[in-house]
């Protein structure tokens, strides 16, 4: 895009698809600059004062949470390719991902809580692969 | 006779399914409508358009009337659009009144969705109308307009608009749409993704991460702790009599419209209506003492008002193609994996769709009713079911949902992940979610408007000068920009008096 005077723009087809990013781009940058000054002290004051992440939160369920769903998203599609186009890889690693999680967020661990966990890891796999899967035939990793 | 043919128990069925759940996702605090819709869109893949968006508008209509229910019992509002109901209704559970102001709380529901459903019956058509005349450049303007409103009604002016330009520019990563007129060059793509991102992040992943894992990972971070039981709250006492209405019509026709109109405002939530009529009827009362003790024209202005979102954000959605709030917004996936585009052209290219939406609608808000009058205090023990069952549970259908969309694409699953990291983190460092999405959906279309509006005419003035519809745009754009400079001046104002007080 090219200015031939302060209104008039000749437009490069070849080139038209960085136009808009770039103007978005520099009003990201003049926003961003304008919360900094309007802000800037209040902002000085957070970081300074109090402590930093992830002080302060419950560690091991949070990033337990973060783990759990990247191993859970990276065993599914390889589970899935030992039983192509059958939905088992979603099937057999929600299982465990469903009955880790439960645990991990379970704040008394009796056998009655353990139980529960595990049934419903067991049961709402099952159902929603029979649902979509078999019944539905809406594809699985 | 062709609508009939759609209208099958099936069909009806599942506005009731929809409507069930979503009054679960509601009054399960931390759990909202859109969370709802997001997580049981994959469900409509093989529904076809008109049972699939029964169910969806079914979920919609449920997820914001089930709200009430914790927050008139344990003081929590189970979605952010009942938080004033939690002002009048908890004092009265406190009172003894529990069934009493859940009652009062549904039927004001009820005439707050019957009332917008009326006002969406009415205008979306004649707007859409008006809008199908649109050229490329009013199509601009008003997206710009969508964009500024949201922003004005943001926390943060500032931040609202930056959120929503974050959200435009993210969109804009892939490849310039061939099919709508671009180039087809990549941009804003690293090398090693070109062969996922070439067009760009698909909306629902996006989606379902922002109001899915987001919202779970907020949670975790607070050790998921478990709400308040109901041990200990009284449901029964002082019975429920229509007669606490009397008086209150005025209440909830204001109430109501005031919700349809927030509704139809793109991007601004059922808090946001839900505030603004509590906030009036306290104004316009004769005992504004009374407000903030248990006065059953606080939880009527405010569910009422409420539940008016509901067919008011379907308004611009229907009509424009621009979604009224976060729910919408994921509607408009559910339009798009049917190959539907949604825009003023719509309603006249689809009226069997149409007539069966306003049908599933009406529906909807006649069995929440029923099932939230006979069978509220079963559904008041929904809220205490353990997070640590339901939440893996969300986690999973996320998976679903996002690996669905494109007919099994992993990488969509990965994305799921990467904007559930983002919605974590603009939580944290507080940037505005609703400005976001709406900037991410519309972004793509902005940039063919405005681009294709500057090929053809040459100039940047044709924005200022191509009809009055665009003049007053522009008045609107600085209207809305004025109102928000001028609510932050005077909550400043207010806050520097509160200091000068201490």
């Amino acid at each position: 895009m090219s200015f031939d005077s302060p209104f008039h723009v000749t437009v490069d087809f070849n080139t038209s698809h960085m136009i808009f990013p770039t103007i978005i781009a520099v009003i990201l940058g003049i926003l961003f600059i304008s919360i900094l000054i309007t802000r800037g002290s209040t902002i000085l004051a957070t970081v300074t004062s109090g402590t930093w992440w992830p002080a302060g939160i419950d560690h091991r369920r949070f990033f337990g949470t973060i783990a759990l769903t990247v191993i859970y998203f990276l065993a599914m599609p390889e589970v899935g390719d030992l039983f192509p186009n059958t939905g088992l890889g979603f099937y057999l690693c929600s299982i465990p991902f469903l009955f880790a999680l439960s645990t991990l967020y379970l704040h008394e661990h009796s056998r009655r809580t353990l139980l529960i966990a595990g049934a419903n890891a067991l049961i709402a796999p099952s159902v929603v692969w029979y649902i979509l899967s078999e019944l539905f035939n809406i594809s699985l990793p | 006779m062709e609508l009939l043919s759609i209208l099958t128990p099936l069909f009806f069925g599942l506005v009731a399914a929809g409507t069930v759940i979503g009054i679960i996702f509601g009054a399960i605090p931390g759990m909202t409508a859109t969370m709802a819709v997001a997580v049981c869109l994959p469900l409509t893949y093989s529904l076809g358009l008109e049972n699939g968006l029964a169910l969806l508008l079914g979920l919609y209509v449920g997820g914001i009337s089930g709200g009430l229910v914790p927050a008139i019992l344990l003081n929590i509002p189970g979605t952010p659009s009942s938080i004033t109901t939690t002002l009048d209704g908890y004092p009265m559970t406190q009172n003894g009144e529990g069934e009493r102001a859940l009652k009062i709380g549904i039927t004001s529901s009820l005439v707050g969705g019957l009332i917008s459903l009326a006002a969406l019956y009415l205008f979306a058509p004649a707007l859409a109308d008006f809008a199908i005349k649109f050229s490329y450049i009013e199509k601009f303007l008003i997206i710009f307009f969508a964009l500024t409103v949201m922003a004005a009604l943001s926390n943060s002016l500032l931040v609202g608009i930056f959120s929503g330009f974050l959200g435009v520019f993210i969109s804009l990563i892939g490849a310039y749409d061939i099919s709508r007129g671009g180039n087809g060059e990549l941009r804003l793509v690293p090398e090693f993704l070109e062969y996922y991102l070439e067009s760009g992040f698909s909306l629902l992943p996006v989606l379902i991460g922002l109001f899915g894992l987001a919202t779970i990972l907020i949670d975790a971070e607070e050790g998921m702790k478990e709400g308040k039981g109901l041990s200990g709250v009284k449901i029964g006492g002082k019975p429920f009599k229509l007669s606490v209405f009397k008086g209150q019509i005025i209440n909830l026709i204001r109430s109501s419209s005031i919700g349809t109109f927030v509704g139809i405002l793109p991007g601004v939530g059922g808090s946001a209506a839900s505030i603004l009529a509590y906030s009036q009827e306290k104004n316009f009362s004769k005992n504004p003492e009374k407000f903030g003790k248990g006065a059953p024209a606080g939880v009527i202005a405010s569910e009422s008002a409420n539940n008016g979102l509901t067919g008011g954000a379907l308004v611009p959605l229907l009509s424009l193609g621009i979604p009224g709030d976060s729910t919408t917004a994921i509607l408009i996936g559910a339009f798009t994996l049917q190959g539907i585009q949604v825009g003023p052209l719509f309603i006249g290219n689809n009226p069997v769709t149409w007539d069966a939406m306003i049908i599933a609608m009406l529906a909807a808000n006649i069995i929440m009713f029923l099932v939230m009058v006979l069978a509220i205090r079963h559904i008041a023990k929904v809220v205490t079911v353990p997070k640590n069952i339901l939440f893996p549970i969300i986690l999973m259908m996320c998976v679903v949902g996002a690996y669905t969309i494109n007919y099994g694409v992993m990488f969509d699953v990965w994305t799921l992940l990467i904007f559930g990291l983002f919605g974590y983190l603009a939580h944290k460092i507080r940037l505005e979610i609703a400005p976001f999405i709406i900037g991410f959906i519309l972004g793509p279309s902005a940039e063919i408007y405005f681009v294709k509006s500057l090929e053809s005419f040459g100039t940047l003035s044709i924005f200022f000068t191509k009809s009055w519809i665009a003049i007053l745009l522009w008045g609107l754009i600085a209207l809305s920009i004025a109102f928000s400079i001028s609510v932050a001046r005077k909550k400043k104002r207010m806050s520097s008096g509160i200091d000068d007080q201490a």
